[in-house]
């Protein structure tokens, strides 16, 4: 432990101002980083994590709107947050970063040839310095430019470019976050190489619990603007002290996770969901919290009966039953080609190639592979918004009416400028369950239908705009189910979520599932979360379904390489 | 029971006002000062003339008094009309007459745009030919055209201009329909059941109006400009009518010895799309908040 000490950060707080408003970012933050070691910084959004990491890059812009008091020295070198003028000697050479978003990070008129070799020097160099992120036949990459290349292969450039300068501190901020989860995998440990190599030490800024521990040396974890525990990485993450570092670890969902219970700790607002769903089946029960808590809380306790007025049952009224045999959604033999126009030829990209699969009553299945293995669009097309080339899909079932999506952005799916109450009121309007119903009636529904997942009244009258992100997710949540949907078609429902309130809302779609007896068809590229919501995970790739899996022994059972690929990608 | 869960968090939840301080306080100094003037201009415009003592077309005074006569404030013309209120009747003319052309060919536009832009296939092919081909020709050389066919008059000026006006909205209402009817929000409420022209009107053209006003509001003045070179050169309503255009132009012949007569009418017109170029941003900045 010999090892000198690159950075120290004392009592640092960081206050932004703007409209009247003092927001206070970062509160008297302490933390040091010796050389060769790496310390995650661990939050969720708002936890003021980026700014520390941009206060110590020093690019925090100097134009008043942001106040810091504090000390950062960075080796041996003594600076003011902020204003200091030695910044501009510090940035770039003693302090490097590797951003989120390798696109918009990397200069797109220049080769990388031509941005390396300002660095190093030297053609040969540079080779030296992509070899060394693993990068094969460096030579070509050189004259590419970075939209030539791959999400994982430019942010291995990022890398390299960061590295070139010999920093003695590099700061991380969420670098494989933008990048598809097998990728992932890859460049953590191309960077975890490259860095050990380098020996500097590294500010690691990410959300998640798992990057974190398969990269860090020491973990901070920080909520709201303060440090709440620090410590070596294996003991914060096996032994977490700290009540908030206990529940952000309770909301990891791994491949072991318990599928048959709620995930995480007990929360105030899924509990109150769960206590209204049992009122509603008439056995009210106050002990929801402490049996989710004692852990002998099962999701069979909230099986509710199925309304009935799908297209397929020749019902025009709503009738509730106990089972359907007839299954929610049936794909056949799916086709889809997008054309596009290359240099005047007509040139195809074969989306999806014969896919055939059903969904069962009350069954929930995961489509799970990565970015352009046409999963979103088989969702688009069991959806309606799409029509397949070839083939058919019926969603026409017995249960619930048609199909509801949730979309990953639910903020962007909710039509800004009409209140939460006429976008619920425009789903009710189109079914058979409220093509009789008066405005009030309607209204509420709605309330009801909004109590569930969590919200009350005053959310009715509010525009989209007007709500944080959570309460964005669930007001989605709500126009899917208002009317209960034969297939809730879920699309990538969490990722661009922290992960407690992902948490939240697995734990939500779990519990509506039960409760309203609906089918689930869950895409995403995570397969712990599609394991927690599924009963049986299809893995695609390239347009073709080419594994089904059962999910609760879904990591001793999948066979595919492919499927094995994604198993491993999960950061447990 | 005192401690409920659920109403605790509901009241932490609250929604967070939209905008606490309004839209005006969002707008910077120029941009309210910009506001500012363009109601002033409309209010003289509108109320002036009223106000005025004398007539707009009947002489009522010495021939070619300068500026700042008694009982004459600009002077008076080559038939001893009084010049500011000339000015003012011919302000209240332009503006009268650029709003509403600019209203119209924003309507026209955007009806064929939202169209074209929503139903998209043949029909769009079809409208968008269409609006080629009144691009094709030179705006000034059309509204010629048609001003000298139906006659001298401020009327057929208008006509004229509308004519190759509502191209350039049919244009950008189109693109936007496209833009904003890819966006999850109306693929969402296509889910969700809501077809035609329901889905048009709640989803899509809400945010599209912000362009159409700001576009339209920056086109008020490039349309007094527009009416006015029609009226110089000859193709407005004749003397003694209070046109902007057409005072200048006649006013021309007495220029070195009675600047007045030329110069106020062009200012004048100046003044007019001016401040309309200027509150258009101060106008975009307001409409931003429905974010699309």
């Amino acid at each position: 432990m010999a090892e000198p000490t690159v950075l120290t950060v004392s009592d640092l707080t960081v206050t932004y101002r703007g409209r009247g408003r003092v927001v206070t970012a970062v509160q008297d933050v302490s933390l040091s980083i010796a050389a060769g070691r790496c310390l995650g910084l661990v939050g969720e959004s708002g936890s003021g994590k980026s700014t520390i990491g941009a206060a110590v890059q020093g690019i925090i812009a100097a134009d008043g709107s942001a106040h810091a008091t504090g000390r950062i020295a960075i080796a041996g070198r003594d600076l003011t947050p902020i204003t200091d003028p030695a910044w501009a000697q510090v940035r770039g050479r003693d302090v490097t970063s590797v951003f989120q978003d390798p696109m918009r990070s990397l200069d797109p008129t220049m080769t990388i040839g031509r941005m390396l070799n300002r660095y190093t020097g030297s053609a040969e160099a540079s080779v030296a310095a992509l070899e060394r992120v693993q990068i094969r036949r460096a030579g070509e990459v050189l004259k590419k430019y970075p939209h030539q290349l791959s999400g994982g292969m430019r942010q291995r450039v990022m890398i390299a470019l960061a590295l070139a300068p010999q920093p003695r501190l590099l700061v991380a901020d969420e670098p494989t976050t933008a990048l598809d989860v097998s990728v992932q995998a890859e460049v953590l440990s191309v960077l975890r190489e490259a860095i050990e190599g380098a020996g500097c030490a590294v500010l690691f800024v990410t959300h998640d619990l798992g990057v974190a521990r398969h990269m860090c040396d020491d973990i901070a974890v920080m909520k709201d603007g303060l440090v709440v525990e620090t410590g070596p990485a294996g003991d914060v993450i096996a032994r977490p002290e700290d009540a908030y570092t206990q529940r952000l670890m309770a909301s990891r969902i791994t491949l072991t996770t318990d599928r048959m219970r709620p995930v995480g700790a007990p929360e105030p607002a899924v509990v109150a969901s769960m206590r209204d769903v049992l009122s509603e089946q008439g056995r009210p029960d106050e002990g929801v919290a402490d049996a989710w808590g004692a852990g002998d809380l099962e999701w069979e306790r909230f099986m509710g009966r199925t309304a009935a007025v799908g297209a397929a049952s020749g019902l025009t009224d709503v009738r509730l039953v106990e089972h359907v045999t007839r299954p929610s959604l049936a794909v056949n033999e799916v086709d889809k080609t997008y054309w596009s126009r290359v240099k005047g030829r007509k040139v195809g990209n074969h989306v999806l190639t014969n896919v055939s699969f059903e969904i069962g009553y009350r069954e929930a299945v995961a489509l799970v592979g990565e970015s352009g293995s046409g999963k979103s669009t088989l969702l688009r097309i069991a959806a309606g918004i799409e029509k397949p080339d070839t083939g058919s899909v019926d969603s026409q079932g017995v249960a619930g009416e048609g199909t509801q999506v949730i979309f990953q952005d639910a903020g962007a799916s909710l039509t800004p400028w009409r209140t939460v109450e006429e976008l619920l009121r425009e789903r009710i309007e189109h079914t058979t369950t409220g093509a009789g119903m008066s405005r009030a009636q309607m209204r509420a529904l709605a309330l009801s239908t909004l109590e569930l997942v969590g919200l009350d009244e005053s959310v009715l009258a509010a525009r989209p705009t007007q709500l944080s992100g959570g309460q964005q997710q669930r007001v989605a949540i709500a126009r899917a189910v208002v009317v209960p949907p034969s297939v809730l078609l879920c699309d990538e429902p969490t990722s661009a979520l922290d992960v407690s309130v992902a948490c939240s809302v697995l734990n939500l779609i779990n519990l509506l599932r039960h409760s309203l007896g609906i089918s689930v068809m869950f895409v995403t590229h995570d397969l712990a979360a599609a394991r927690l919501i599924a009963d049986r995970v299809l893995v695609m790739t390239g347009g073709e379904i080419v594994e089904t899996v059962g999910a609760e022994r879904l990591a001793q059972d999948i066979t595919t390489d492919y499927g094995r690929r994604l198993v491993d990608a999960v950061l447990a | 029971m005192l401690y409920s869960p659920r109403r605790t968090l509901k009241r932490l939840e609250r929604p967070t006002p939209d905008r606490p301080d309004g839209a005006w306080s969002a707008l910077g100094m120029g941009e309210k000062l910009s506001l500012i003037a363009v109601a002033l201009t409309v209010l003289i415009a509108v109320v002036g003339p009223v106000l005025m003592p004398y007539s707009a077309i009947i002489p009522s005074g010495e021939q070619l008094l300068p500026p700042l006569s008694p009982g004459h404030l600009l002077g008076t013309d080559v038939l001893g009309m009084d010049m500011a209120t000339r000015l003012v009747a011919g302000m209240q003319r332009s503006l009268f007459a650029a709003v509403v052309v600019t209203l119209i060919a924003a309507a026209i536009g955007t009806l064929i745009g939202v169209v074209a832009g929503f139903r998209g296939g043949w029909i769009d092919s079809a409208l968008m030919r269409f609006t080629d081909l009144f691009l094709a020709f030179p705006a000034m050389i059309i509204a010629m055209a048609i001003a000298a066919a139906i006659g001298q008059s401020l009327g057929s000026a208008m006509i004229g201009i509308i004519v190759v006006w509502w191209p350039l909205y049919a244009r950008l209402v189109r693109g936007e329909v496209r833009r904003v009817a890819a966006l999850p929000h109306v693929q969402a409420a296509r889910v969700a059941g809501v077809r035609g022209w329901k889905l048009l009107w709640r989803h899509v053209v809400p945010a599209v109006t912000p362009t159409v006003v700001v576009t339209a509001s920056l086109d008020i003045g490039a349309v007094v400009m527009t009416l006015a070179a029609l009226s110089f050169i000859g193709l407005g309503t004749p003397a003694p009518a209070p046109e902007l255009g057409r005072m200048a132009s006649d006013g021309m012949k007495y220029f070195l010895n009675a600047w007045w007569v030329a110069v106020l009418p062009s200012l004048a017109i100046g003044l007019l799309a001016f401040v309309f170029n200027y509150a258009g941003d101060a106008l975009r900045v307001m409409l931003r908040r429905t974010g699309v």
